[in-house]
């Protein structure tokens, strides 16, 4: 049996200043990614203007589609 | 020979003499102006690289750490901020890892892709609930595939 501690539980994240590319994946929302990627669901308007280009409906987002993640304003 | 009719062949020797005559040959065209100078291409970045990594306990708006330290405790996130140069897009990974008695155990690993459009500063993060062992770590970066840093830290 291992000795090394469990780091099962490490939770993780990433920010940046410059826009971050987030490729979606089943069962995410907008407000999901704004909480894993702000930090705060309520942040999801800034992602869906980000990414007008490619989302008429913020409720309609697919596996597979880019989106850009612009730094918090 | 008649004064008139050798007057028609004097005509005539003169006409067929002007027909004969050849043109000057037209002047060679004036050389092509020499092309105006090209400005030398502007030197660009080829893609995303990696020119600084620093650890921390936390970070501000601009991305880099308050406080740039190796040695954390048990209860802290443990941030690193990775300055970048150069334009497109680049994947970036941090691998953080855990070493004891010559052993190493993955900690977590963590992707961005980022765009950027000049000098840019990406942060990465790890935080264990239940705090973090004692011992020395490790975080590698990534940027495209390419380790491109190592940092090592304590958690005392």
């Amino acid at each position: 049996m291992s000795d090394m501690p469990d780091f099962s539980n490490v939770q993780s994240g990433s920010s940046s200043t410059a826009n971050k590319v987030y490729e979606v994946k089943a069962g995410d929302s907008l407000s999901k990614i704004a909480k894993r990627e702000y930090g705060d669901a309520n942040k999801w308007p800034q992602i869906f203007e980000a990414n007008k280009d490619i989302l008429k409906d913020p409720n309609k987002i697919f596996p597979g589609q880019k989106l850009k993640i612009p730094p918090l304003a | 020979m008649q004064p008139r009719i050798r007057h028609l062949f004097l005509v005539a020797a003169v006409a067929l003499a002007a027909c004969g005559k050849k043109e000057p040959p037209a002047p060679p065209p004036p050389p092509a102006p020499a092309p105006a100078a090209v400005p030398a291409p502007v030197a660009v970045p080829a893609g995303v690289t990696l020119s600084a990594v620093s650890l921390g306990k936390s970070v501000g708006a601009d991305k880099k750490v308050s406080v740039a330290t190796e040695v954390f405790a048990k209860g802290d996130t443990i941030h690193a901020s990775i300055d970048t140069t150069g334009v497109g897009s680049a994947t970036v990974v941090a691998k953080w890892s855990y070493s004891k008695d010559g052993k190493t155990a993955a900690v977590k690993e963590e992707t961005a892709t980022i765009t950027p459009t000049g000098p840019a500063t990406t942060e990465f993060h790890i935080s264990k609930p239940d705090g973090w062992p004692l011992g020395d770590y490790k975080v590698e970066i990534l940027v495209n595939g390419t380790s491109a840093a190592t940092k090592s830290f304590k958690v005392q």
